[in-house]
């Protein structure tokens, strides 16, 4: 069983994908790489690569997907390697550790201890009874902290203090942090979705627009926009964007909420954000045939606007919020037949225009901004599975540099005809805080052994 | 008010110059007693920048606008050079060598001088632009600054490990009081390992920001790209000491590679590369 295992892990593969050196090779060439595609524009067409690279380098963009670096085949090649060899190089480890953390640190005797970094030892004149020996382990205790005995340790008595035995673990966590938010990414690329949608103010859209593939998403609700609102600083400064929200199930009204950049709704696990804005233009008209009663419609850009009885239909070419003190709107108007014109209003002054034989009378009689909140939508299961990834990766680092393994032993014994009292210890990482406690230890040992 | 921030972040200015100057004659003339003056001098220092961004946060509360002073780029100057300085004091404090000053203190100068005297840097207090509006400003901001000012203390430690190294066989004169390689080296070592665990902070807040904000915690945005670049950088720092040769002197470069890589992140990408951190650059 054992041999066998150990063939498996010396084979050629697997030492290859367990070495530091290949992992410190990895992080150089994603280092060296990654900068590809800050220089290079990404996500752009491929019309705009050729005309500003040329046809050479534009061959190069294209067969390495520059356009795209971090997704390109050869980039995600490069993050699969790197988590193999993660992934590898920390189970190679593992049997180290196990032995590490299951050693037996009372298995020592007073000859290896002697031979530590840290070491102190004391000659005592005449044999120690019980009671001396319940003292010094009592002030070993004080300074030291918990610690395990046996007796009869190559004959003399053992104690152990010992600290952080855990902390060989932390490198596990620290690694398998980067594989847990590499798995919240793909969670999030699989069953997430990312969109946007341009939702003008009182109206209510059930589905939105996949950024990548142009897809209608159905959201499963749906969503108003009551009003959007911009604020500026005294300076001209954009101060705030404000969207107005609610959340209907139905004809139900379940969630309302006033977005702003950096707080978006969450519905459902979608998320809301304000993004962007569009103004448009809208305007009031007063139309009216001379034999019916006049009546009035509103009329937004890019929308058309409808006189049923009439049959007629209208929409706005262009706004001007100004002319001469007055606003002014160019209406486009057409009738069943596909007769169409145009004709300029000014708010105030009455036109007429003729459809077939009717004449008809209109007015401008109002105009103003519509407002059109541009939503980022988005949907990211994995997103919770990241921050762990990124909370263990914290706590794992903060375990390996800083939390050492620290032992501290205290030998009473008989050595060459003497008795004698040695103190050593050893530590694998902060030596510096180390031999300052030690020293505390010793001096309280000296007074200890000074006073008996 | 007769003491206005922007008075006393100039001064600031002058006063790390006058220590940078002092801790280098405390190294090349070995005179104690200068070496205890730029101490006192860089603390003094200290103080009157700390005063400066307080009364440059009360000041902005005053205007209405109300934010910490970490929103431009002239503020982030100010706060990269505070932050070297603490860093470095808190190791001098720590280590009692002040040779290190010397190579630590010109880069929170250096800073300083570049917001300062920089005509293109606006030193105004100015609103926060909505996007900036959010309580991860100043977690991301701090945690960001803290990795950048360690790094830049490494990077200075690195430059003096190569040139002790350099000149190896001299144990008097200058060489003689830099510290030995062995000492440089664990001091590199852990600057960069508290360096590497705040870079770490900057960029998952940095995540969790950009996830409120515009419901991605990672666009490979050129900013958050460099970040991963430095990231990479001092992890491989991180893992160089457990190959067999890359000990002492290739760390010693690597740190200074990877302050240049940190400097592409801080200025580089705002002024050479369009992206989603535009504001650093105004």
């Amino acid at each position: 069983m054992k041999a066998s295992s150990s063939t498996y892990q010396d084979t050629s593969i697997w030492r290859f994908f367990s070495s530091v050196r290949l992992a410190v090779f990895l992080l150089i060439t994603l280092a060296i790489t990654s900068i590809a595609g800050t220089v290079i524009p990404q996500g752009e067409s491929l019309q705009f690569y050729l005309e500003t690279y040329g046809p050479s380098l534009f061959r190069i963009i294209k067969v390495l997907h520059l356009n795209d670096t971090y997704h390109s085949w050869w980039y995600l090649i490069l993050l699969g390697l790197f988590s193999t060899n993660l992934v590898v190089c920390t189970l190679r480890r593992l049997p180290f550790t196990l032995k590490l953390f299951r050693r037996d640190n009372l298995a020592v005797d007073s000859g290896r201890l002697l031979k530590m970094p840290f070491k102190k030892d004391w000659e005592i004149k005449g044999e120690l009874d019980n009671d001396s020996i319940q003292s010094i382990s009592s002030a070993f205790k004080e300074v030291a902290g918990k610690f395990h005995e046996r007796i009869d340790v190559d004959g003399g008595r053992l104690f152990l203090a010992e600290r952080g035995k855990w902390s060989y673990w932390g490198i596990y966590g620290l690694h398998s942090s980067i594989m847990i938010i590499f798995f919240g990414a793909l969670v999030g690329l699989f069953s997430g979705f990312k969109g946007s949608v341009m939702l003008p103010e009182g109206e209510t859209i059930d589905h939105i627009v996949n950024r990548q593939t142009g897809e209608q998403i159905p959201l499963g609700f749906s969503v108003r926009c009551d009003r959007f609102n911009i604020s500026f600083y005294d300076n001209g400064a954009p101060k705030e964007y404000r969207s107005d929200l609610t959340v209907l199930n139905g004809n139900n009204e379940v969630a309302r909420k006033s977005i702003v950049v950096n707080d978006p709704l969450e519905y459902r696990g979608i998320t809301f954000y304000q993004a962007s804005y569009r103004a448009i233009p809208e305007v009031a008209v007063w139309v009216a045939k001379s034999d019916s009663p006049a009546r009035s419609l509103t009329i937004s850009a890019f929308q058309k606007a409808l006189w049923t009885e009439e049959q007629l239909s209208f929409g706005l070419m262009k706004y001007l919020p100004s002319v001469h003190g007055s606003p002014a709107a160019q209406i486009w108007i057409e009738d069943q037949e596909g007769r169409a014109g145009a004709l300029w209003l000014l708010k105030g002054n009455e036109k007429q225009f003729k459809k077939g034989e009717k004449l008809y009378r209109i007015s401008l009689t109002n105009a103003n901004q519509r407002y059109l909140t541009g939503l980022q939508v988005k949907k990211d299961p994995g997103v919770w599975i990241v921050w762990l990834g990124c909370a263990v990766l914290i706590v794992g680092f903060s375990v390996v540099f800083w939390v050492p393994h620290r032992r501290i032993w205290l030998w009473i014994g008989r050595r060459k005809g003497k008795t004698i009292v040695i103190l050593s210890g050893q530590i694998n990482k902060n030596k510096l805080q180390f031999e300052k406690d030690i020293r505390k230890i010793e001096d309280a040992l000296d007074s200890s052994l000074g006073a008996r | 008010m007769t003491f206005s921030s922007s008075y006393l972040l100039s001064l600031t200015t002058f006063i790390y110059l006058g220590a940078a100057a002092l801790y280098l004659i405390h190294w090349i003339f070995r005179v104690q007693k200068v070496g205890l003056l730029a101490t006192l001098v860089t603390a003094g220092g200290f103080v009157i920048q700390t005063t400066g961004i307080i009364l440059r946060w009360i000041e902005s509360y005053q205007l209405g606008y109300g934010h910490a002073p970490l929103s431009n780029l002239y503020e982030s100057l100010v706060f990269f050079s505070w932050v070297t300085v603490l860093v470095y004091l808190i190791m001098e404090w720590q280590v009692k060598r002040r040779v290190i000053g010397a190579f630590a203190t010109p880069f929170a100068s250096l800073a300083m001088a570049y917001a300062s005297f920089n005509s293109n840097i606006e030193d105004k207090i100015q609103p926060l632009i909505p996007a900036l509006k959010s309580n991860w400003l100043i977690a991301h901001v701090v945690t960001c600054f803290l990795g950048y000012a360690s790094f830049a203390v490494a990077c200075g430690l690195g430059i003096m490990y190569l040139f002790k190294n350099r000149f190896s066989g001299e144990s008097k004169g200058i060489v003689g009081v830099i510290p030995d390689c062995r000492v440089l080296d664990e001091l590199m070592h852990q600057t960069i390992i508290f360096g590497f665990l705040w870079l770490t902070l900057g960029i998952i807040t940095g995540a969790i920001w950009a996830n409120d904000a515009w419901g991605t915690y990672w666009s490979w945005d050129p900013k958050e790209t460099w970040s991963l670049i430095t990231w990479f950088v001092y992890a491989i720092a991180l893992h160089a000491r457990f190959v067999r040769g890359w000990a002492g002197r290739r760390i010693a470069y690597i740190s200074i590679v990877g302050f240049i890589s940190v400097m592409f992140t801080y200025f580089g990408v705002n002024f050479l590369l369009s992206g989603l951190h535009s504001y650093g650059s105004q």
